[in-house]
């Protein structure tokens, strides 16, 4: 048990920081975007306010959502290998 | 320098390919010739060549390991210890110890009627180490000449390269939106400042500084030369 909580741990801050480092770079990469955007439509209005209301669309939007797979994805990856090498 | 960086690159480069060499499974192809069990000391570094089955055995000095005892077509012997990785590191999640040992068993042949089977195993062989590679799993095939393709490692290479990929892109932009505008920033705050100092230095000067300049005008200039 003490290696499979070990495991449960390390994967988890492994995954936790690895999360955060990708929100990071999709919501950069979103508002890098954002910014093009609007010097491509003319640049009218407020810059920032352009890019904040954008930001605030793609937080509501699924993409942000998907990034919870980085939890999902390592945890199915090991019950398969588990069923693979162990019960086949 | 040019020789320690390519030596300190050569020495990075060695150490990752040794992990994933001893880490990735490899497949031969062997007819097993026997199967057992054999207690092992384990309280030395190669403690590291030899698995975690559960959690009492980190602890212990020595115990019983199986292994598989095989000769590969060119007559060469191969033998596999088989232990359980359990949860721990590599993580192959073997748990079937006991049901790997009876398919080894099982398929067990002589030279003269030999049934080949493909062993995956990962890790390493070696006599002065006395270190051996553990196997994970065992499945019959038709013959010695069969061609297997590695799908498991094209996988996790692949993968491992778009991580570093993705990695590479992360860091890249976050250079570009985070760490060259703040340079781009201090370079100019460094301008205002040097701008300021000369502004002081300007007013430092005061009455004083501007009597002593105008001294300076009088002073005789050298004489033209004839």
């Amino acid at each position: 048990m003490i290696a499979f909580a070990r495991l449960v741990v390390v994967l988890f801050v492994v995954q936790t920081v690895f999360y955060v480092l990708i929100r990071l770079y999709v919501r950069s990469l979103r508002r890098e975007k954002l910014e093009k955007r609007w010097e491509r439509e003319g640049a009218q209005g407020d810059r920032d306010a352009y890019v904040e209301a954008g930001m605030r669309e793609f937080d509501a939007s699924l993409t942000p959502k998907l990034l919870l797979l980085v939890y999902v994805i390592p945890a199915v990856v090991i019950g398969v290998i588990l069923y693979a090498t162990s019960f086949r | 320098m040019r020789y320690v960086k390519w030596t300190l690159w050569a020495i990075l480069a060695l150490i990752v390919g040794g992990f994933l060499h001893y880490t990735l499974p490899q497949h031969d192809i062997v007819r097993v010739v026997g199967t057992y069990q054999e207690r092992q000391d384990l309280n030395d570094w190669t403690r590291i060549f030899w698995a975690d089955p559960d959690d009492q055995s980190a602890a212990l000095v020595n115990r019983d390991v199986q292994f598989i005892q095989a000769v590969d077509a060119r007559g060469r012997e191969r033998v596999y210890r088989n232990e359980d990785t359990g949860w721990s590191w590599p993580p192959y999640f073997k748990f079937d110890t006991a049901n790997l040992q009876t398919r080894a068993e099982d398929l067990k042949s002589t030279a003269a009627n030999p049934q080949w089977v493909v062993v995956t195993h990962y890790g390493w062989r070696n006599q002065v180490l006395s270190i051996f590679p553990n196997a994970v799993s065992i499945r019959p095939v038709a013959g010695p000449d069969v061609r297997i393709i590695p799908w498991v490692n094209i996988v996790i290479l692949t993968v491992l390269a778009g991580m570093l990929l993705l990695l590479w892109r992360m860091w890249a932009q976050f250079r570009e939106r985070t760490i060259e505008p703040a340079l781009a920033e201090v370079g100019e705050a460094w301008d205002r400042v040097d701008d300021r100092a000369d502004a002081a230095r300007e007013r430092a000067r005061g009455a004083w500084g501007r009597f002593r300049a105008w001294l300076g005008t009088w002073r005789a200039k050298p004489p033209p030369r004839h």
